[in-house]
């Protein structure tokens, strides 16, 4: 059994402790936004956020997250409206869409610890995200567009 | 299984156990009446379709107008990325006259009405163009005749405009003549004569759009096969056999499996299809468990002869057989006798040129839920790419009527030419017919998935070049062998040659370019034993990813055998003349289009310029995919080669596009760009190689696609003709690879004839150099 | 803590020495009625009940999943099995016929209420250096707060002779130190509190000390670090290999959140000392720790955990010392590390706090890879490290061979010579056993 928070709900699934926390959110709690690809955490399709922190959730017993917030893409805004999103939108990353809850997940998280990313940056954060359809260059770009949203965002907020 | 605390409960955003609810709402007139699902509209949470508001007129088999005057569009091409219900459902509201926030995109199950259902070979746009066109033009002719009538005037005097039809001062919105009563109906004749908007009229066509599928894509809403779901499933995990045919199961031992909480049986398949020989498929109540369960069964198999079968048998093989001139099948090339002019040639060039095994290897791993439903019509829930080759299959394996298998509508998370080959959906039947129709949800983990993949091929190509005493080009042969896909599948889809031999036009497609160069001869043989040892698919831009490979290299080579630039020797032969002039809606202009794209590539990328040390550019054109549906583009590269690492990096990516009228812009650039990409992955860093019956790579720690680190700034540019559109899903895939080693070539001076060029391959060549 | 002791033969040649004999031979103490609540003032349990917890008691006394303080928490030493006592106020399989006296005499000398001795991997050595005021609290809130298990100890798998439990008697008496604490007049009130409780209740040395042949610590090398339950206790002085020396503030900060953003996170056995032990004390004796343990002086914990002039050039040195990095697409580790970490973390010239920074984390500069090994096959809980972060485990995902990549890499980007035997140390330390919190 193993109980924790999902996108600010308390949870329990009753489930054998070393069950990856990727099955859990999608086979026992019905949440199918977070993907899985390959298992091995090469591939970043499962990445939810742990703490805040973008984790691979199919290498993640369920029995790690005791207690822990856990946060999937339906509960990263309540209306689908995080920067990141709607710089997605706007630029229309995703094609096939299946990697993009990942993808996603893992820019909101670069954006919170480094939020003016440069090319290098994105590269070197993003690369463990696979993308088959191959939306790189849109990545690339939203992730920008984003960055540069929050800051307007923020600055408005100061002035 | 789940329980959640109380305060969940009830939370709507908890469980997708509604979704299953809010489809069985559905009250739809088409695709199986009986049954829940018949479709999915990628725009609403969950795929849900709503109901119409009211009674809905449809003018064609393809749409409905409700008494709202919102029209459901219905799209029988899967979705996966390419944003393919927007394509077309904006082709037909342009020529029906209706706002595009009136519009839904319905993807539809597999019923008979919808004819020949597959998506693949870049055909929906360029296929779905004339016949939406059509309808929607019957629509707008049927509103204006009704509201003519409402009148009493002339359809003559009334205009439709934005969902209204509009005479003088008057006008009614198409959804009041609905709830009036429309039942004009059309026959194929009438559809033909039907006026279409010209082409400077389209006003939705050609404009940028957002997409209806992206906001899903972004809120986790967007509903997958492998996110299907039904009360009362059970999950299974296949063990796949060590080779893709002939293996047989020798013993299962499932003993220590038992230890496994959740786990229920393990069932061996027993396939009339003949899909899946030697499967075993675990069965529990999650997927994780069966997962488990699955590591934890013993199975022993007999293997089948791909045991004893490896990667450079299936290449020696190709060369022995592109060695005996009697294999094969002779494209009709116009003249295809070359022999007597390479006997009198002044020079001639030849080289062979390989690639190597490519996975799909699509993000969603394989998977299908399938059970039989209370009207005993099998449901088959799973994204699928070609739904009419693969009806015929499931009805084969479950022993039923084809009328009695329905496949739904899903996301494709990735399709890229894997799901063309619906093989996939028979393990979860038989597993399903097995336990009396009970709902099993076969999931693949990534391994199994790849070790079933139906790759692109290995493929050994050989070409000759003959020049006469002016350096002119006379004559040209193309000898290109590997296994072909559709003779494993469909081999009522091949063509016979001139010599009679029939032959996989998706294998060689692409070697009957639209260069003029006297004789020419194109000679297809298909690889056997590398259709006995795996079964060979079609992988995004299928052979034109390896003939263009071989023939753009060839001609950068022959180029420099007569010392031209390579941009001006392909100009040269690039005329738009006898069998290259082009015919046709959509070939029309033919080579002098192609001269085109390779002219801009050429102009975006600043060719001629002096490049510091070790950089070089290289350029490389192709047609897409087939002659009758060109689509011209164009690719131009920048590339560094470090000599001590023999790292290439590839720093600009340029294409340029001609594929007539393009309906959705953004799309159309987003299917370049990743199909670009897709070239430049397959050029440097993906492969695998085919180890004993086996892939030697099966998931992502050694398979290694492209990744942003390694993704250059691309620019895609698009040539607008008036023709009408062509394909554009896998097109700029084709040029990339060559145009890698032609500036490898430029930069270096070495000449890499096999991909993938990995670093050690660059240096070695290097070495020798 | 401490499954991994090792005794020598040369206890057996002890044997038979008269004047041991009485050494060795303790009496029992008579059994008592456990004794209620109301004999103890509440401010004394509550005391009891932090000190408990800052010498992370039940850690030892509780075996996964088991109730608190039951005992039977399995420890692999290289001499077999043992498990821990039922230390509940049980009467018949706990303490609860303990009197107080029994309590203290066990917890100074490692002589069990029926006068035999205790097994050395109870740090009765370390706990002799409390006050008697502070070893009462604990037995109060023993007695009083921690309700009574009826659980059997199981029997230990250490085989004979090294069962004899008066061969521990000459153990102690060679090896232990069994001095009480005495402060020195040199170092301040704040310093003295840290060594009291570090030396003490904590037991810190217990793990980071080196041990002799035969288990025992060696306090001529006190806090220099030792291998511990299939973990490195990395040393406490400056013999640390870390590119930047601990300063107070980084103990602090590690002690306090179990990560410092310069030395790694805590894991494995470290993990429980800080989130279930330390995690009871007042930021007042943390501090203290902290100071003796910087051998710091004064106190400088207050200073801003904001990078100063100092330290930044330290880490500017500690960021140019790395290697450059090779490139992924030729080197299998940075391929391996930039598909499954770097996700992350996010290494190069960022430092971003709560996120290791490999390249400077003192697993990657520690003379072997045991400890980045066990945190790549298991990952850290929500319940390690920094608290509510987890990271996950590649035990069921990578190989070996893929693991050893990794480290092999990290250890070059750190600018540290190769680990010698990569591969095979990433299988050892695989097929270690897990160790369970
Ligand atoms: S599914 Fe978790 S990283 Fe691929
Ligand atoms: S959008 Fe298809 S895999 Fe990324």
């Amino acid at each position: 059994m193993a109980q924790f928070i999902l996108n600010g709900q308390a949870v329990v699934a009753e489930v054998d402790a070393d069950t990856p926390l990727l099955w859990v959110i999608r086979d026992e709690l019905g949440m199918t936004g977070t993907k899985f690809g390959c298992g091995i955490g090469t591939c970043g399709a499962c990445t939810v956020h742990v703490g805040g922190r973008a984790t691979r959730s199919c290498t993640t017993p369920v029995s790690s997250v005791e207690g822990a917030e856990v946060t999937t893409i339906e509960g990263l805004s309540e209306q689908g409206d995080h920067p990141v999103q709607e710089a997605w939108q706007h630029l229309q990353v995703p094609q096939c869409g299946y990697c993009q809850s990942g993808q996603i997940m893992q820019a909101a998280a670069l954006l919170k610890d480094i939020p003016e990313p440069t090319d290098e940056e994105i590269d070197g954060v993003m690369s463990g995200n696979l993308c088959r359809c191959m939306t790189y260059v849109r990545i690339r770009a939203a992730i920008k567009d984003a960055a540069q949203k929050m800051k307007e965002a923020d600055n408005g907020q100061v002035a | 299984m789940a329980k959640l605390r109380d305060e969940a409960n009830g939370s709507a955003g908890i469980s997708r156990r509604g979704f299953l609810v809010g489809m069985t709402a559905l009250g739809v007139s088409f695709g199986f009446p009986t049954a829940a699902w018949a479709a999915m509209n990628p725009a609403n949470a969950d795929g849900r379709v709503l109901p119409d508001d009211g009674r809905a007129y449809e003018p064609t088999l393809w749409y409905s107008i409700d008494e709202a005057g919102q029209v459901k569009v219905n799209i029988i091409r899967a979705e996966m990325g390419q944003h393919v219900g927007t394509a077309i459902a904006r082709i037909l509201a342009d020529e029906l006259e209706v706002d595009w926030d009136n519009v839904d995109i319905i993807h539809v199950d597999s019923a008979k009405r919808w004819g020949l259902m597959v998506t693949g070979g870049s055909w929906s746009v360029s296929q779905s163009w004339p016949i939406y066109r059509q309808a929607g033009a019957a629509g707008r002719t049927a509103m204006i005749e009704a509201a003519a009538r409402h009148w009493g005037i002339s359809p003559k005097a009334c205009q439709a405009k934005h969902g209204y039809v509009v005479a003088g001062q008057r006008r009614i919105s198409y959804g009041e003549l609905v709830a009036q009563g429309v039942s004009r109906q059309f026959s194929e004749d009438e559809l033909k004569a039907l006026p279409l908007k010209p082409n400077q009229d389209l006003k939705l066509v050609g404009q940028a759009v957002k997409s209806l599928d992206i906001e899903n894509k972004t809120n986790g809403q967007a509903i997958f096969g492998i996110d299907a779901q039904v009360d009362g499933m059970v999950y299974g995990c296949p063990l796949v056999p060590p080779t893709r045919y002939g293996a047989r199961v020798t013993a299962v031992d499932d003993s220590e499996a038992q230890t496994v909480r959740g786990y229920q049986q393990t069932l061996q398949l027993d396939d009339p299809s003949g899909h899946v020989p030697g499967w075993v498929m675990v069965i529990a109540d999650s997927f994780y468990a069966a997962q488990k369960a699955a590591q934890k069964v013993k199975v022993s198999w007999a293997a089948g002869e791909a045991s004893k079968v490896s990667e450079s048998d299936i290449i020696e093989h190709g060369r022995r057989l592109l060695k005996d001139a009697a294999q094969g099948a002779i494209l009709d090339t116009g003249n295809v006798d070359t022999a007597p002019v390479f006997d009198q040639a002044s020079t001639q060039i030849e080289q062979e040129y390989l690639t190597h095994t490519v996975l799909h290897a699509q993000m969603e791993p394989l998977n299908a839920l399938v059970f039989r439903n209370e009207e005993g019509i099998w449901e088959v829930h799973s994204g699928c790419q070609w739904q009419s080759l693969t009806l015929p299959w499931l009805a084969k394996a479950l022993d039923v009527k084809e009328e009695q298998v329905i496949i739904r509508a899903y996301l494709l998370g990735g399709g890229f030419g894997r799901r063309l080959n619906g093989d996939y959906t028979v393990p979860a039947a038989l597993a399903s017919k097995a336990l009396g129709g009970k709902p099993v949800k076969m999931v693949m983990t990534r391994p199994g998935d790849m070790q079933f993949d139906s790759p692109r091929s290995a493929s050994v190509q050989q070409l000759k070049m003959a020049f006469d005493a002016d350096q002119q080009v006379v004559a040209m042969e193309h000898h290109a062998s590997a296994g072909w896909p559709t003779q494993a599948m469909v081999p009522s889809f091949m063509p016979a040659g001139v010599n009679g031999e029939k032959y996989d036009p998706f294998s060689i497609a692409g070697a009957d370019h639209w260069y003029s160069v006297g004789a020419q001869r194109v000679r297809a043989v298909a690889n056997d034993l590398a259709n006995a040892s795996f079964r060979p698919g079609w992988l995004r831009s299928v052979a034109p990813g390896w003939t263009n490979w071989a023939l753009e290299s060839f001609m950068d080579e022959a180029a420099h055998h007569v010392g031209q630039d390579p941009l001006d020797f392909r100009l040269a032969h690039l005329k738009a003349e006898g069998r290259n002039a082009g015919e046709g809606p959509i070939a029309k202009g033919g080579a002098d289009r192609q001269a085109a794209v390779l002219k801009k590539a050429a102009e975006m990328i600043g060719w001629g310029q002096d490049l510091p040390q070790d950089t070089g550019i290289g350029i490389a054109t192709t047609f897409g995919q087939e002659r009758d549906m060109p689509t011209w583009v164009a690719c131009a590269v920048q590339v560094h080669v470090d000599r001590s690492t023999g790292l290439v990096d590839v720093q600009k990516l340029y294409v340029a596009v001609d594929a007539g009228v393009i309906v959705d812009p953004n799309g159309a650039e987003a299917q370049c760009q990743g199909a670009a990409l897709w070239g430049l992955s397959m050029a440097l860093y993906e492969g695998t190689a085919l180890q004993q019956g086996r892939f030697k790579d099966d998931n992502f720690n050694s398979y290694t696609p492209l990744r942003i680190q390694q993704t250059p700034e691309v620019k895609v540019e698009f040539i607008i003709t008036d023709a009408a559109p062509a394909g554009l899903g896998e097109p700029a895939t084709t040029p990339v690879a060559p145009a890698i080693a032609n500036a490898i070539y430029d930069a270096v001076g070495v000449r890499l004839r096999s991909i993938p060029m990995r670093p050690a391959d660059v240096k070695g060549a290097l070495s020798q150099a | 803590m401490r499954k991994r002791l090792i005794y020598g033969v040369c206890l057996v040649a002890i044997v038979g020495l008269a004047g041991f004999s009485l050494y060795a031979w303790h009496p029992a103490i008579d059994p008592i009625t456990p004794p209620s609540a109301d004999q103890f003032p509440q401010e004394m349990i509550d005391q009891g009940e932090m000190l408990a917890s800052a010498g992370y008691c039940s850690t030892c006394h509780t075996s996964p999943g088991g109730q608190p303080y039951a005992g039977n928490y399995e420890m692999h030493t290289g001499f077999g099995t043992i498990y821990s006592s039922n230390i509940t106020p049980d009467p018949e399989t706990g303490i609860g016929r303990w009197s107080e006296e029994a309590f203290i005499r066990a917890m100074r000398t490692g002589v069990s209420r029926d006068g035999h001795h205790l097994l050395p991997a109870f740090p009765y050595e370390h706990f002799n250096k409390m006050t008697d005021h502070d070893l009462k609290a604990i037995y109060a809130y023993i007695m009083t707060s921690v309700p009574a298990v009826d659980e059997e100890k199981k029997a230990n798998g250490v085989p004979f002779p090294l069962n004899m439990r008066w061969l521990q008697a000459g153990w102690k008496l060679l090896f232990a130190d069994t001095a009480p604490f005495e402060p020195d007049p040199q170092k301040s009130d704040q310093w003295n509190r840290g060594a009291y409780l570090a030396e003490g209740v904590a037991h810190c040395g217990a793990c980071h000390t080196p041990r002799n042949a035969v288990g025992a610590e060696q306090y001529d090398q006190m806090y220099e670090g030792a291998a511990i339950d299939g973990w490195i206790a990395p040393s406490l002085t400056p013999s640390n290999p870390s590119p930047i020396p601990w300063r107070q503030q980084d103990f602090y900060t590690y002690l306090r959140t179990g990560n410092s953003m310069l030395h790694g996170s805590a894991a494995g056995p470290m993990a429980p000392v800080i989130h279930q032990g330390l995690a009871a004390l007042p930021d007042r004796d943390i501090q203290a720790i902290s100071l003796y343990l910087s051998h710091d002086e004064p106190s400088q914990v207050d200073r801003d955990e904001a990078l100063d002039a100092e330290f930044h050039e330290a880490l500017q040195s500690a960021l140019t010392d790395q290697a450059t990095i090779p490139d992924a697409r030729i080197n299998e580790g940075a391929r391996l590390y930039a598909t499954a970490c770097s996700s992350c973390h996010y290494n190069g010239q960022h430092l971003v706090k709560g996120r290791p920074l490999l390249t400077i984390d003192s697993s990657t500069h520690l003379d072997a890879p045991t400890n980045l090994v066990n945190v790549i096959l298991d990952g850290l809980r929500a319940d390690q490290g920094i608290s509510g972060v987890v990271m996950p485990g590649f035990r069921d995902a990578l190989s070996d061979a893929e693991i050893a990549q990794i480290a092999a890499y990290l250890r070059h980007t750190a600018g540290e010579s190769p680990w010698p035997n990569l591969q095979q140390q990433v299988t050892d330390v695989r097929q270690q056993p897990r160790f369970e919190h």
